[in-house]
This record gives C-alpha cells, sequence and structure tokens, in this order.
C-alpha cells in the first residue's frame, strides 16, 4: 500500500519564481486498487509522481510503501518496488539494444547487476510469454532493435518491462497520450491485463476523461497542488465522462479545462 | 562525430548476414591494406605501432559510443600506465605484472573522471579536463621527478624475447629477415595481448552490469527507473576504459624503450580517428564488431601516416602534423561525403 502524508513540494523556493507544486497532499493506494489522476496542466500531477519515484524531494511530509518509509531513498532503489512508465514512448525503453536486452535489463530488477551472462536462455519462454500475452506479435521480434518499434510498440513494451518482476505499485504518466488513437487503445489494453493479472497498485494520470471513466476504481482531481475531489465507489462506477467535466466547471477554480481535454 | 553517429544506433541487432558482410569487409579491407604496404614500401612497423596504440582506440570507443561520455581522460591515463610499467620494470619486476598495475593506474584516472562528474555535477569534457592536468604532475611523480625513463637494457615483452625470435627467424628464413625480426616479434606479443583484452572486453560488455553500461550511454533515466544505479555503470564503465588506455601507454612504453611525461599528447583525437575510420570503413553493427572495428581503425591510422611519410619522404620531425591531416581526414571525409550526396540529390544528379 501506498501512502502520502501530509506531503508538500516547492520549486525555487525563496525566489520570484516560487512554485508550490504540492501543498499538503495526503493519499492512500491500497494494494490491487487502480486510481485514475485528472487536472489541468500545472495541477501537479507529475510531481506527484516525481515524489513518489524519488525523481523529486518533498519539502514536509512522509511516504510509505508497504510500510517502509520511502521519502528520501534514491530513485533507482525504489525502482525495485516501483514501475514507472512515461508520456513519451522514447523514455521507456533503449534505443540501440534489441527487445530481447531491454527485457533482459528489466529482469534484473530488484538485484544487484552481475558478471552473470547478460541475455539468459532460461529466460527465453518467460519474455515469449508476456509478450505473447499482449497480442501485438512482439514475441516473434525479440531481435528486434527497439529503436525500429512504434511509439505504441515501445510503450508496450516499457509496460513489461516496468512490470515484469511483480513492482507493489506502477505509475502510469500520460502513457497514451503521445500515441494515434489505435495505438492508444491497444495499450489501455495491455495496461487493464497487466493491472488485473498481478494484482498491483496502479495510479494512472491522464487528460482524458474518458480513460478516467473507463479505467479503475477512483478517480482523484487536482488542481493548484491540491487534491480537490474523489469519485469512488458507486458514483464512480456509474460516471461519465460529461459528469465529470460538469464536476470539473462546478469547480471554482478560474482554471479552464482545455480543448484536449474536452476532445479527448 | 554527427555524420558516423548512426552507425552506432543499433550495435547489437544480430540480423542475418551482418556478421557475415562484416567478415567479407575486414578481409576486403585486409587485402587493401597489404597491397598498400608492399605496394607503398611502407615499414611493418607501422603495424606493431597501431596494435601499441589500438586499445586506446577501444577506450575511445567505450567512453564516446557506449557511455557516450565525452571523456578525454586518455590523455592523462595513457602516460600514467606508461610511467607505472617504466618504474616498476626499471625497478626488477616482470613485465606482465607491470601491465597489470598499469592498468589499475589507469582504472583509477578514470575513477578520478568519474567522480568529479558525479560528486561536483560537472560535465565529462571540463571533468576529464581537470583530471588530465592533475595527471601530469601525477606521471611525474610516478617516474621520481623525472620526464622521462630509458628501459635500455631492461627486460621488456619485446627485449626478453628478442635474441631468440631473431635466431630462430634467420635460422628458418634466411639473413635478409634479420632487419624485420623486432617489427614481427611486436606484432606477436601486441597482437596476443590485443586479442585477449578484447576477449576479455567482449565477454564483459556481455555480462549484467555490460549490458546496464551499454543501456546507461543510451538511455540513463531507463537504467534508474530499472533499479539500477547508473552513477556505478558510468564509474565502472570509465574505470575499464581508463585501465585499457594504460595498458596501451605500458605496450607502447616497453615498445619505443622508454617512457615519457608527454607521451598521451594528442592521443584522445588519435582515438577518435581510431574509431570513426573504423566505423567508416568496416560499418560494425553488434559489440564485437565495434572493438574489432576500433582496433583495425588504429592500424590504418599507423599504416596511412606510415605511408604517407614514405611516400613523400618526410623528417620525423613532421609527425604531429601528418597526424593531424590523417585525422581531419577520418573526420572529414564522411561528412564531406554526405555533403557531396546532398548536394547531388539536389542537383538531380
Amino acid at each position: 500500500m501506498l501512502s502520502l502524508e501530509h506531503v508538500s513540494v516547492t520549486f525555487n523556493e525563496g525566489t520570484p519564481n516560487e512554485v508550490r507544486a504540492l501543498r499538503d497532499i495526503s493519499l492512500a493506494v491500497a494494494d490491487g486498487e487502480f486510481v485514475t489522476v485528472i487536472g489541468s496542466n500545472g495541477a501537479g500531477k507529475s510531481t506527484l509522481f516525481n515524489v513518489v519515484s524519488g525523481a523529486a524531494q518533498p519539502r514536509a511530509g512522509r511516504i510509505t510503501l508497504d510500510g517502509d518509509d520511502i521519502t528520501y531513498q534514491p530513485e533507482y532503489l525504489r525502482s525495485h518496488d516501483i514501475g514507472r512508465v512515461f508520456q513519451d514512448p522514447r523514455l521507456g525503453t533503449c534505443p540501440g539494444l534489441t527487445i530481447r536486452e531491454n527485457l533482459s535489463l528489466a529482469a534484473i530488477h530488484g538485484r544487484q547487476a552481475g558478471l552473470r551472462r547478460d541475455v539468459k536462455p532460461a529466460h527465453e519462454s518467460w519474455f515469449y510469454e508476456k509478450l505473447e500475452q499482449q497480442h501485438l506479435g512482439l514475441e516473434h521480434r525479440l531481435d528486434a532493435d527497439v529503436a525500429l518499434l512504434s511509439g505504441g510498440q515501445r510503450q508496450a513494451i516499457t509496460l513489461v518491462m516496468a512490470t515484469l518482476t511483480k513492482p507493489k505499485l506502477l505509475l502510469l504518466d500520460e502513457h497514451t497520450a503521445a500515441l494515434d488513437p489505435n495505438a492508444a487503445e491497444q495499450v489501455i489494453a495491455v495496461t487493464e491485463q497487466l493491472a488485473s493479472a498481478d494484482d498491483l497498485s496502479v495510479v494512472m494520470i491522464t487528460h482524458s476523461m474518458q480513460q478516467a471513466c473507463q479505467l479503475g476504481d477512483r478517480v482523484i482531481m487536482m488542481n493548484q497542488g491540491q487534491i480537490v475531489f474523489e469519485i469512488a465507489g458507486e458514483e464512480r462506477r456509474n460516471l461519465t465522462p460529461a459528469d465529470l467535466i460538469e464536476r470539473f466547471h462546478s469547480l471554482d477554480s478560474g482554471v479552464e479545462l482545455s480543448d484536449r481535454q474536452l476532445l479527448a | 562525430m554527427a555524420a558516423t553517429a548512426s552507425s552506432v544506433d543499433q550495435p547489437h541487432s544480430r540480423a542475418s548476414g551482418a556478421g557475415l558482410q562484416f567478415g567479407l569487409r575486414a578481409i576486403a579491407l585486409t587485402v587493401v591494406v597489404a597491397f598498400f604496404i608492399s605496394a607503398g614500401n611502407v615499414n611493418i612497423g607501422a603495424i606493431g605501432q597501431g596494435l601499441g596504440y589500438a586499445l586506446a582506440g577501444v577506450t575511445v570507443f567505450l567512453t564516446f559510443r557506449v557511455l557516450n561520455f565525452v571523456d578525454l581522460t586518455v590523455d592523462g591515463a595513457f602516460p600514467i600506465g606508461g610511467a607505472t610499467c617504466a618504474i616498476l620494470i626499471v625497478n626488477g619486476h616482470s613485465p606482465e605484472f607491470a601491465i597489470v598495475a598499469a592498468f589499475a593506474a589507469g582504472a583509477l584516472t578514470g575513477l578520478a573522471t568519474a567522480l568529479i562528474d558525479i560528486i561536483f555535477k560537472i560535465e565529462g569534457l571540463l571533468a576529464s579536463i581537470i583530471v588530465i592536468t592533475a595527471a601530469y604532475t601525477v606521471t611525474l611523480h610516478i617516474m621520481g621527478g623525472k620526464s622521462n625513463i630509458p628501459l635500455l637494457g631492461e627486460e621488456t615483452l619485446i627485449s626478453r624475447h628478442s635474441k631468440t625470435f631473431r635466431n630462430w627467424l634467420v635460422e628458418q628464413f634466411g639473413d635478409q629477415m634479420r632487419r624485420q625480426s623486432t617489427n614481427l616479434l611486436e606484432i606477436i606479443i601486441f597482437g596476443a595481448i590485443v586479442i585477449i583484452v578484447l576477449l576479455i572486453l567482449y565477454w564483459f560488455l556481455r555480462t549484467e552490469i555490460g549490458l546496464a553500461i551499454r543501456a546507461t550511454g543510451k538511455n540513463e533515466q531507463m537504467v534508474r527507473a530499472t533499479g539500477l544505479n547508473h552513477y556505478m555503470m558510468i564509474v565502472i564503465g570509465l574505470m575499464a576504459a581508463n585501465g585499457l588506455a594504460a595498458i596501451a601507454g605500458s605496450m607502447v612504453v616497453q615498445q619505443f624503450g622508454f617512457a615519457d611525461v608527454s607521451l598521451g599528447f594528442g592521443l584522445i583525437i588519435r582515438g577518435l580517428a581510431a574509431v570513426i575510420i573504423g566505423e567508416v570503413l568496416l560499418r560494425p553493427r553488434s559489440v564485437g564488431q565495434f572493438l574489432v572495428a576500433a582496433v583495425a581503425g588504429m592500424l590504418i591510422f599507423d599504416i596511412s601516416r606510415a605511408w604517407i611519410f614514405s611516400a613523400l619522404d618526410l623528417p620525423t620531425t613532421d609527425i604531429q602534423f601528418v597526424s593531424a591531416l590523417v585525422v581531419l581526414a577520418a573526420l572529414g571525409a564522411p561528412r564531406l561525403y554526405d555533403r557531396w550526396k546532398t548536394y547531388r540529390q539536389r542537383h538531380g544528379g
């Protein structure tokens, strides 16, 4: 279980450019829960992910994962338990290496890299199975350089890498936003399948009201570094994109939804 | 480098036939070079010298290409390796031990650059210039305050066998081989060392750590996200790379018969030229092919330089100028070729 208690993040503190990216945020995500996060640009969604994954440091507050305090743990150590997929498909995989090598790298996850052979024959059927489940045909292209794959394919590989060694938490940062609608749909299908299979906690940032209603058990709306509302349970199950947009407008935030959010 | 960067984008694809193509190109290149050597009357000493410097080319491949780290430390690690080797040999240690010690000294030089980069967040280019500057003094201290240590009469890898080898050669092939005996011996011994080191490095690059090092140069963010300490990969990578430069330094010192504080002058350019010549001529695709290409590039650098010398009958004082010209040709030719191609496309040729 992930838990944030009174976490605040401020950038450029004490300068005219001071930005209070997160203001006293508290959030708990239960094991196996799937939470979607929406909010306008600059609401603090990505900062929330950065502080959980260790890419940013909080000014105050405490972050725990399964009871362990990870507030100030280095990013690479936390990565053992936290898988992360970014918006840019190029960030999650390594060009110049084959699909097999990328997966082999992900398979080291949680251990120290040693002098064992990089690509292990014993992993072959494991990789094949994982890729086969995605129905993208990538299991036949283990020798292909990932630089040659499309954005959607790279995102699918990144998802497999992020979940290969069963992390406790998966963070998805608008991971379909840079894809064409067809590829986005495929990646969402892969996401649902991976999230349900391993019973892991997932937090997904999205700009798409459609996705926020379609996926997950709970919707969180962020604005100006704070969580402004949550929708869960019965209400969440009956939620439509139109409802969400209405809720958004009812906020006295002075922040307008972008066209992209309305159209998505 | 931009012109040839695309050739490194896929260093490990196993497309069928790629290995065969590489092999054919390597054989064709060997034939052409052999023709140049015999027709151009090039002294085969150039091959031995190229082998002596070859591992410095591999250093540049590891730093610039694999780690994507602009590292000039090779200019400092090379003389440090040479000095360490020379002082140990003069003090009666075996050449083998001296080479291993040189590797350690070079690895420490690489460590210094890595730590400056990581701790102070000073980028590789500046970090390595700082280290080279300090390395000059360190080299002088290793050599006991002298700027030059002669190895005359000491036992080196070459001198140890030179007499037996010469006698054997003359016995087998006649007296005309006497003059080439040292050159041939260098080619055999240095060739063996280079092959052994390349095999170890090839194995290493294909371990888990090796894979993580290769990935660090391509996508550091991803390596972190995979739970690996990318700083550690930079440290290990720079230590291994500059350790190799120091081995090259210790080989060249044994070849020249002396160590000198200025031995590493301009070496980074020479290494870059080797890497680029190898990439342009052999178009390597996999890790192993890149290693072979870096060594081949260094050999071709030395052979073409020797060829220019013998063709134009130049005095040895001109050596650095000719080196610069060869480097310019290696760096400039691919770019000029690209521009010519675009020009032709534009004018419908």
